[in-house]
């Protein structure tokens, strides 16, 4: 029987990665809301920025938060290229389908680059306050786990905000729930489209930064994250932010208590057997809510 | 006018079709399926460009205008079915419908107006717009249409799916929507009801205006009753 402590601990620790993969989840969400595209790059871009951050303080000794006000723009850019460039020459017909084929292919450019131009060495910045923790009730909590965790918060916040209190949060919105109608009432699908899309890798410039405070990162990390995310979005309901955000906090919550009694390679099953749940009972997703998309 | 419309490389749909849409009148569109009355309306809001003929609105020639410059001139559409934004609120619906007025003050006005009009939309302000019930998202989508004070709003079968009372409703609101100015273009296969309400009434068949005429004269017609009011569905096929 685990301690009081050792649980407390796993709990909170849960919660904390609920909270970032929570962040995560969200820009999978938005690009298969506005789109229906199913971004397999994601992950990639995510391994991209924590690299990004890690070689800010490795050779500009520059704080990693610090790469964010680099890499959001940046990330942003490369979303609405992505989507302009690429993404809207995919036929409508075959669009789900092929932008599976065409992210991947994304996804393993993006790994190749990152081998090429940092080999294929593990990394891990090193931080003064990287072993940094304090106590709380009997649990020892990470300084890095707490920061990912408040930029998680920040980040879907003011994701929040823009989509509930803005002009082109509101199209955005229009635009991913019917978009035939979001164009007759003016608004350019098209554009918002693209903005969209630099918003859903936005996130995953703020994720990534967040990710490299504490883990270890190599070239091919993104596929450990790519299945894990893929699972919370669907278990979410596709489409979803809030819905994602829910699954992403219980299977967060999940892994870390999974970890005392299994280990952490076998706590990650968490996340195929809610995905394996839901596609066969509820396959529309569970944290959706009445509205949410179905398959 | 002699409108000449249809699909990539298909047979044209509209043949030589024209109707004159007056100012704060209803017009309705009937006919039998695959007559071309959705295309009318396509060509009318710019979606779907004409092979031949003119769009002319207010006096200014748009043929071939877009969606955006078709609402930009006061043409609005309300589609067939469902067409509300599901997960958003009834007041970020309809404010939505104002997207291209920058004007802050107008927007506030026209959502008065609307919410006047339609006493559902402004009971359910602030409900989530895929809750209500089919006949309110339609009022809803009204209202939304309405909030750039068009000059026109063209109406794709809006008792479509509906109930009797509902059907009852949006006619009694398309009438409303008249009596406040505006023309309306209306499309329907529920045609005796639509004739009811219209002023006007046009029957489309094959790409062309069979007949058309008061509304009140056409519904009294016997033969037309038969054709395409209602008669004995073996009828229909006598009107090629």
């Amino acid at each position: 029987m685990p301690s009081g402590g050792l649980l407390l601990q796993s709990i909170i620790l849960g919660l904390l990665l609920g909270g970032l993969y929570a962040l995560l989840a969200a820009g999978l969400t938005l690009y298969f809301g506005i789109m229906r595209v199913v971004m397999i790059a994601h992950s990639a871009f995510l391994i991209l920025a924590a690299y990004l951050a890690w070689w800010c303080n490795e050779r500009l000794g520059v704080d990693p938060l610090l790469s964010l006000l680099v890499t959001v723009p940046l990330f942003f850019g490369a979303g609405v290229l992505l989507q302009r460039m690429l993404l809207s020459r995919l036929r409508a017909a075959t669009l789900t389908m092929m932008s599976v084929l065409l992210t991947f292919a994304i996804a393993l450019i993006i790994e190749g680059l990152l081998g090429y131009a940092f080999s294929g060495t593990q990394r891990r910045i090193q931080l003064g306050y990287g072993s940094a923790s304090f106590g709380l009730f009997g649990a020892r909590i990470a300084v890095v786990k707490l920061i990912a965790f408040g930029l998680a918060v920040v980040a879907l916040g003011s994701l929040y905000l823009l989509m509930k209190r803005t002009s082109f949060g509101w199209a955005l919105r229009a635009t991913i729930q019917h978009p035939d109608a979001a164009r007759l009432v003016g608004i350019d699908t098209e554009r918002i489209a693209g903005f969209g899309f630099g918003l859903g890798l936005a996130t995953a410039a703020v994720g990534g930064t967040a990710l490299s405070l504490d883990t270890t990162i190599y070239p091919s990390l993104h596929w450990h994250w790519i299945g894990p995310l893929m699972a919370i979005i669907v278990v979410g309901g596709l489409g979803s932010v809030p819905g994602a955000a829910a699954a992403a906090m219980l299977l967060g919550l999940g892994q870390s208590l999974l970890q005392i009694p299994m280990g952490t390679t076998w706590a990650q099953t968490v996340f195929y057997v809610a995905l394996f749940a839901t596609l066969a009972f509820r396959p529309q997703g569970f944290f959706g809510g009445r509205l949410a998309q179905r398959f | 006018m002699d409108v000449q419309a249809g699909y990539g490389r298909a047979a044209p749909v509209l043949r030589g079709f024209s109707v004159a849409v007056p100012a704060g009148s209803v017009v309705c569109l009937v006919g039998p399926n695959g007559a071309g009355k959705s295309t009318v309306l396509k060509v009318a809001s710019g979606l779907l460009p004409p092979r031949s003929g003119r769009i002319v609105v207010g006096g200014v020639d748009l043929t071939g205008a877009g969606p955006q410059r078709m609402l930009a001139a006061g043409v609005a559409l309300v589609l067939q079915g469902h067409s509300v934004f599901r997960e958003m609120t009834v007041e970020e619906n309809v404010l939505l419908g104002a997207y291209t007025l920058k004007d802050k003050a107008k927007r506030a006005e026209r959502a008065a107006f609307v919410k006047e009009l339609f006493p559902v939309v402004a009971a359910r302000w602030g409900t989530l717009a895929g809750l209500l019930s089919g006949g309110q998202q339609k009022q809803v989508e009204f209202a939304r249409s309405l909030m750039i004070d068009p000059r026109v709003v063209l109406l794709d079968e809006p008792s479509m799916g509906l109930d009797p009372k509902a059907t009852t409703t949006i006619f009694e609101q398309v009438a409303r929507m008249r009596d406040a100015g505006t023309a309306v273009l209306l499309v329907e296969q529920n045609a005796r009801r639509a004739l009811e309400t219209a002023d006007l009434g046009c029957v489309l068949d094959l790409g062309r205006v069979h007949i058309s005429g008061p509304a009140a004269d056409l519904l009294a017609d016997p033969q037309l009753g038969e054709l395409y009011l209602g008669g004995r569905p073996g009828e229909v096929n006598k009107a090629s």
